[in-house]
């Protein structure tokens, strides 16, 4: 797919067959997520992949706005190790840049999905960290769930004018 | 471009030729920046689109890493509105519309650099300053734009290490 295509008709899939997606296809998403730039290039990124029906049901009871889990074909917790930073301060930018590869590859490859939040809400990124036995300084920023799409959206017409400034605000 | 080859092959970009983009094309790119993701799809980004040398020539002045901005063709400044998004969901939807943007700056055949801002006070308080910033609103970053004078080949960052199946 052509790169401005898959930019701008990215949409959040919720709806999915519940097809497995082939592990190579997990690896290329996952790739395009580590080609994400970060400052100072730390790449303080980690990624848990759970194709497991019972991991995707413990989060849906912890954050009921992951209900796709339910026909997705894989849960990607995209986390970060603070520690890993040389640039203090900037892992949640490093690690959503990552998210947003792993978006746009998610729709050039014909898959869907939709980025759910965690991180900062203390009692869901615990139960979360809990959940997935992270170590006590990573935190799960997002869980993306990716599927099969079941459902068709046209591309969104976002763009505000109004939320362009020329040289000052 | 093809979109994986896009994301695989896209690098930080210093320097560039002197010819300008051209306003379409930063039209363009604003696009893609405004169709990523945002927590509640709230879009609470903001964009201020540089071409004056003077302006751009003063953003060196506080921060010591954007000297490429003597030769960019442009500079987008990416904005959070606060009042937009209340909690700190900003900040993951402002950089993914960044992140849009330097995919879509590559696919088109320019090259752009991630200049941080946010969250260190001092160069957020220089960018509110010199672009007259109103206080609900925090600069995310700088991106520095123009045609690229340098090749850079893709890197291969995929580290399997960083990849853990069902728990750590």
């Amino acid at each position: 797919m052509d790169a401005m295509k898959a930019i701008l008709g990215r949409r959040s899939i919720r709806k999915f067959t519940g097809e497995n997606i082939p592990d190579k296809d997990i690896k290329k998403l996952l790739e395009a997520a580590m080609a994400a730039p970060s400052a100072c290039n730390q790449q303080p990124w980690h990624f848990v992949v759970a194709k497991g029906k019972k991991t995707h049901e413990k989060v849906m009871e912890i954050q009921p706005y992951t209900r796709m889990l339910e026909n997705a074909s894989v849960a990607v917790f995209v986390c970060a190790d603070p520690d890993l930073q040389t640039c203090p301060g900037f892992w949640v930018q490093d690690v959503s840049a990552a998210t947003e590869n792993l978006l746009l590859a998610v729709t050039a490859m014909g898959y869907g999905a939709t980025w759910c939040g965690l991180y900062p809400n203390d009692d869901i990124v615990w139960k979360i960290k809990e959940l997935l036995d992270l170590p006590k300084q990573v935190v799960p920023l997002n869980v993306i769930a990716i599927g099969v799409p079941d459902e068709e959206k046209p591309p969104s017409e976002r763009y505000n004018e109004e939320r362009v400034h020329y040289e000052k605000w | 471009m093809e979109a994986i080859e896009a994301i695989m092959g896209r690098r930080s970009i210093r320097r560039y030729t002197d010819k300008k983009i051209p306003e379409e094309t930063i039209t363009k790119l604003l696009k893609a920046a405004m169709n990523a993701p945002s927590a509640h799809n709230k879009q609470p980004w903001h964009f201020i689109v540089v071409d004056d040398r003077e302006t751009m020539l003063k953003i060196p002045e506080y921060h010591q890493y954007s000297k490429m901005l003597e030769n960019a063709s442009h500079a987008i400044v990416v904005l959070g509105d606060n009042n937009i998004q209340t909690s700190d969901f900003w900040v993951h939807d402002t950089s993914a519309a960044t992140e849009n943007i330097l995919i879509a700056a590559h696919a088109m055949g320019l090259g752009a650099v991630w200049l941080g801002i946010h969250p260190h006070e001092s160069l957020i308080e220089g960018t509110k300053k010199l672009f007259d910033i109103p206080d609900h609103v925090t600069p995310l970053c700088i991106i520095s734009l123009g045609y690229p004078d340098e090749n850079r080949s893709p890197c291969e960052n995929y580290n399997p290490e960083r990849v853990h199946k069902n728990k750590w």
